[in-house]
């Protein structure tokens, strides 16, 4: 027993032996033994479940290519109108003539029950991008439309619902001198048609006589002419931190039935950027008022109506809460940048409507004021979530794609 | 029974006692290899042929670094440095302008074979894959293939100058960077080759089209002849394999075993990025390259992409974030929040220069090094230690006022206020670098004991101009024992006023090894006091300087 462990000593020295022989005699060998040793377990390089999704994302541009693609199928989302809902269908784009002109086409239906189908041959860079025109139609119903009355005096809980669905087939064209100048024309074909509305509250005609909202009886339809100016000098466009954008735009709506609903619209939207800290903070101003008006014994339907309510402008009331013929609308933001993706914004939004242009002043405007965030880079906010408050209509919360303005 | 057994058992152990005697004895190691300091890492030796290419997405690259903190992230030394605490010659790093002189134009050559190159005619044979800048590929008459990177057009000359500037700095300070040239080109002799291909936004390949480069050049600058100014980087040899991340290591690289974040190159390059901001200094700006004949391949490691440096944020003047908060940060956000936009972020308010559009946004007021940051956090950035940035900023010291201004002549930048300033940029951002970091540490360098016995030494901070001379230094003498790494015997302290000793015999008679600690006493650095401790090995040829260090 005693040879056998002497025997075992010996081996298990010599074993140690022979290894502390192999001890690296220099740096290089000592560095070259380290690397001959990971030589024997190489692996492939193996991202991570989200690292392979974010590089298939990117990769494949899957997001432009499912939700804007220059061409072929993709699935539209989004908005079919302020207050339809949550909306998606398909929708086709196709590339023609070099790519100067685009056929697209789009079939998409809401929650709330809206629906719409359009299709356009747009060209957008004519003449080196100093000419654009397009030609359009579309068909669309909005089933849950909401109404209060007319006038600044409507009341909320005369809060009724009235179906619209109509035809629009036209062209436009206009000039762009300059990246920042447009003077454009349309013609469009209209055929509005008022219906009772979805079953989810009161139809119109069981609060309203037709006598008392014009256009609720007879539906004509129209031709409608628009002219319109645009100076574009904001800068980024798509977020703007300085500069401003000041719209004109005429129209004039020919009653091609009936003779009873000519009338005229002029509407002026007016928006500032004044930058602060090196265009860090931003006080954002915007003045919009639209006037329409007809001759004796015209009138203006209501469903072509301005309104003001909703999350674009008085944002503390419900959608579509006022009506009327004159709207006046003052908005104003303080936003500061929080960082890079997130601006916060305080906002104050006052208006009115009123029957006559005159009526529209600076007393007795509706207002709310509120406080959110935008999510968005220099290109454009992709998601604001806001909370109105301090108006008559309560508090509301908005989330929203897009820009307020 | 019970007796055998007990001494079987007796035996066994006394054996393990000894070899775990002696294995606690070698595991240590010597401090120094007969071959140290090494000057060249070896790390070709091995084939490296099964490494793959790697691709990185932007997207997970950002949270990655912003929301993880990935990497091993324990304080210790650089691990790739020699025992004289230099970076050793690699397929990283090639040590140029920290080891020699340069001639100024070797430095302003930088990675380029040639004097220029004219890039009209060659082929457009695909499209640009990667990043915001547009551009495409080319091949010149040989088959070499070309990137072309044009600039923005509200920033004629910016990036494309920003470009060959840090070409030049990166490829003098060692690192591997492609060759890069700025070309004009004559929109006119653009040639797409017959089977050139492009990514359409519905991310098919497909044919490409003049149209396709009319869109392109609709995107960049266009000079008042007509021409497009932009930057042709020639691709660098051998087969891509995508990027290196500033963590960790390649898992299929056996050659690659030093954790990224702990090589002193790259946690210096932080330095660099700092002096020139370099803001995009990021994994996704890098380039592993496969070398070599088959079956001896091994990686090269490039640092790529200057075009969004100094003033240039490649496809517009630099933002003022940049260098100054990262992209997601959250402490200033939370107090811009709160406040409603009241607390203002310093860097807001600091005012550029209108130079001209060339320069775009670059500015040395406001610019404190410490405090600079890519646009999100990097792993090797994070854990730069004093030592690591003391290494970087006496690179950084060697780059003269002429140098700069040789090397800002090679962006051709068209008005000469525009090369003056930002000449004037550079200069008084290196010195700045040079205040922050050459003086975080006892900067003592080039030690030297003669056969004599004398000892020189110099002081970094002091060569640089950026600091007076100390008022005397202490210096310990000891034997060393190389085997059991510690001194030995009894110690020996001297005050000197200069940098230059004689050792005292008694040490240095008979031993192999001697170390000298150096404090430095400096009433402006009290933090020079902090002991560097030089070892010296004596040889055939005299003494040398084995090791240092810092503490």
């Amino acid at each position: 027993m005693r040879l056998r462990a002497a025997l075992v000593a010996a081996c298990v020295l010599t074993a140690a032996v022979a290894a502390f022989a192999q001890e690296p005699a220099t740096r290089a060998e000592e560095l070259a033994r380290q690397r001959e040793e990971k030589s024997r377990e190489l692996t492939p390089p193996s991202p991570g479940a989200l690292e392979r999704a974010l590089l298939m994302l990117e990769n494949g541009r899957l997001f432009e290519r499912i939700l804007n693609p220059p061409e072929g199928f993709y699935p539209k989302i989004g908005n079919i109108t302020a207050g339809g809902g949550f909306a998606m269908g398909p929708a086709y784009r196709k590339p023609l003539f070099g790519e100067r002109t685009a056929f697209s086409a789009l079939a998409i239906g809401s929650v709330k029950r809206y629906w719409l189908v359009d299709a356009r041959l747009t060209s957008q860079d004519l003449a080196g991008g100093r000419l654009f025109a397009d030609v359009h139609g579309r068909l669309f119903e909005y089933p849950l439309e909401d109404f209060f009355g007319l006038g600044p005096d409507s009341r909320r809980e005369d809060d009724v619902i009235y179906g619209f669905r109509s035809s629009e087939v036209g062209a436009a064209a206009g000039v762009r001198p300059v990246p920042w100048f447009v003077v454009g024309a349309k013609l469009d074909h209209l055929t509005p048609s008022v219906g009772p509305g979805g079953s989810e509250g009161r139809s119109i005609r069981q609060v309203f006589f037709p006598s008392a909202v014009p256009g609720l009886d007879l539906q004509p339809d129209f031709l409608r002419y628009e002219f319109s100016a645009d100076v574009n000098l904001r800068e980024p466009m798509g977020n703007p931190r300085r500069g401003g954008q000041y719209k004109i735009a005429y129209q004039w709506f020919d009653d091609r039935d009936l003779g009873r609903y000519n009338f005229r619209r002029v509407d002026l939207d007016l928006q500032q950027y004044l930058p602060i800290l090196r265009d860090r903070r931003v006080i954002a101003l915007r003045a919009f008022v639209s006037t329409a008006d007809a001759d004796a014994g015209q009138d203006v339907p209501f469903y072509y109506q301005r309104t003001l309510g909703g999350p674009d402008d008085l944002r503390g009331f419900r959608q579509f809460r006022f009506r009327d013929k004159n709207i006046l609308l003052l908005q104003a933001e303080y936003r500061w940048e929080i960082f890079t993706a997130v601006d916060g914004a305080i906002f104050y939004d006052a208006g009115r409507v009123a029957p006559r242009f005159e009526d529209l002043g600076f007393d007795d405007l509706e207002s709310d004021y509120g406080i959110g965030f935008r999510f968005g880079t220099r290109n454009g906010v992709f998601l604001r979530v806001e909370g109105a408050f301090g108006s008559s209509g309560g508090k509301h919360f908005i989330l929203r794609f897009g820009h307020v303005f | 029974m019970t007796y055998v057994v007990s001494a079987f058992r007796r035996t066994v152990a006394a054996t393990a006692f000894v070899i775990l005697a002696v294995a606690a004895g070698r595991g240590a190691g010597p401090r120094f290899y007969p071959d140290d300091p090494i000057q060249v890492d070896r790390d070709a030796q091995f084939d490296a042929s099964a490494a793959k290419p790697i691709e990185g997405s932007n997207g997970y690259d950002f949270a990655e670094n912003t929301f993880l903190n990935p990497g091993d992230r324990r304080e210790i030394p650089a691990v790739n440095v020699n025992t004289m605490d230099e970076v050793p010659d690699s397929s990283w790093f090639t040590n140029r302008i920290g080891r020699r002189a340069m001639a100024i134009d070797e430095i302003v050559r930088g990675p380029n074979s040639m004097d220029t190159v004219a890039v009209d005619d060659w082929p457009v044979v695909r499209d640009k894959t990667s990043g915001i800048t547009p551009g495409y590929r080319v091949t010149d008459p040989s088959g070499r293939l070309y990137q072309i990177k044009f600039d923005p057009p509200g920033n004629p000359e910016m990036a494309s100058g920003a470009e060959v500037i840090g070409a030049a700095i990166y490829h003098a300070l060692g690192y591997n960077v492609v060759e890069g040239y700025v070309v004009d080109i004559d929109p006119a002799r653009i040639v797409i080759a017959p089977d050139a291909t492009t990514v359409d936004m519905s991310g098919r390949r497909r044919p490409m089209r003049r149209s396709d480069i009319d869109r392109l050049l609709s995107r960049a600058a266009k000079l008042p002849n007509g021409k497009y100014r932009a930057t042709a980087s020639r691709f660098a040899d051998g087969i891509p394999l995508g990027y290196f991340k500033y963590y960790g290591t390649r898992p299929d690289d056996p050659n690659d075993i030093h954790p990224h974040e702990h090589r002193r190159e790259l946690r210096g390059s932080r330095v660099f990025a700092a002096w020139l901001n370099h803001d995009d200094s990021r994994g996704l700006n890098s380039l592993d390259m496969l070398e070599g004949p088959a079956g001896a391949r091994h990686v090269r490691h490039y640092m790529f992409d200057f075009g969004s440096i100094m003033g240039s944020g490649s496809v517009f003047a630099q933002v003022p974030r940049a260098g100054n908060e990262y992209i997601l940060e959250w402490t200033p956000a939370l107090k811009t929040l709160v406040t409603f936009g009241l607390f203002v972020r310093p860097w807001i308010l600091v005012d550029y220069p209108e130079v001209a559009p060339s320069v775009g946004r670059f500015e040395s007021e406001f610019f404190d090094p410490a405090e600079w940051r890519p646009e999100y956090p990097n792993p090797a950035f994070d854990l730069m230690r004093p030592d690591d940035a003391f290494w970087a900023a006496r690179l950084v010291a060697k780059f003269s006022d002429e140098a700069l201004k040789a090397i800002v002549t090679k962006a051709r930048y068209t008005d000469p206020a525009a090369s003056d300033y930002i000449t004037r940029t550079l200069i008084a951002r290196r010195d700045k670098v040079l205040r922050t970091w050459l003086t975080g540490v006892n900067p003592i360098v080039e030690p030297q004991l003669s056969a004599a016995g004398v000892l020189t030494f110099e002081n970094a901070a002091v060569n640089a101009g950026i600091a007076t001379a100390p008022t005397g230094y202490v210096l310990t003498w000891s034997r060393f024992d190389n085997a059991t790494d510690a001194a030995v015997g009894p110690s020996e302290e001297q005050r000197v006023t200069g940098p230059r000793a004689d050792a005292p015999p008694a040490i240095l008679k008979g031993s192999n090894y001697v170390s000298v600690t150096i404090q430095t006493t400096h009433a402006g650095f009290p933090g020079w006091n902090a002991p560097a401790v030089v070892y010296f090995r004596q040889g055939a040829a005299g003494w040398q300087p084995v090791g240092i260090s810092r503490k």
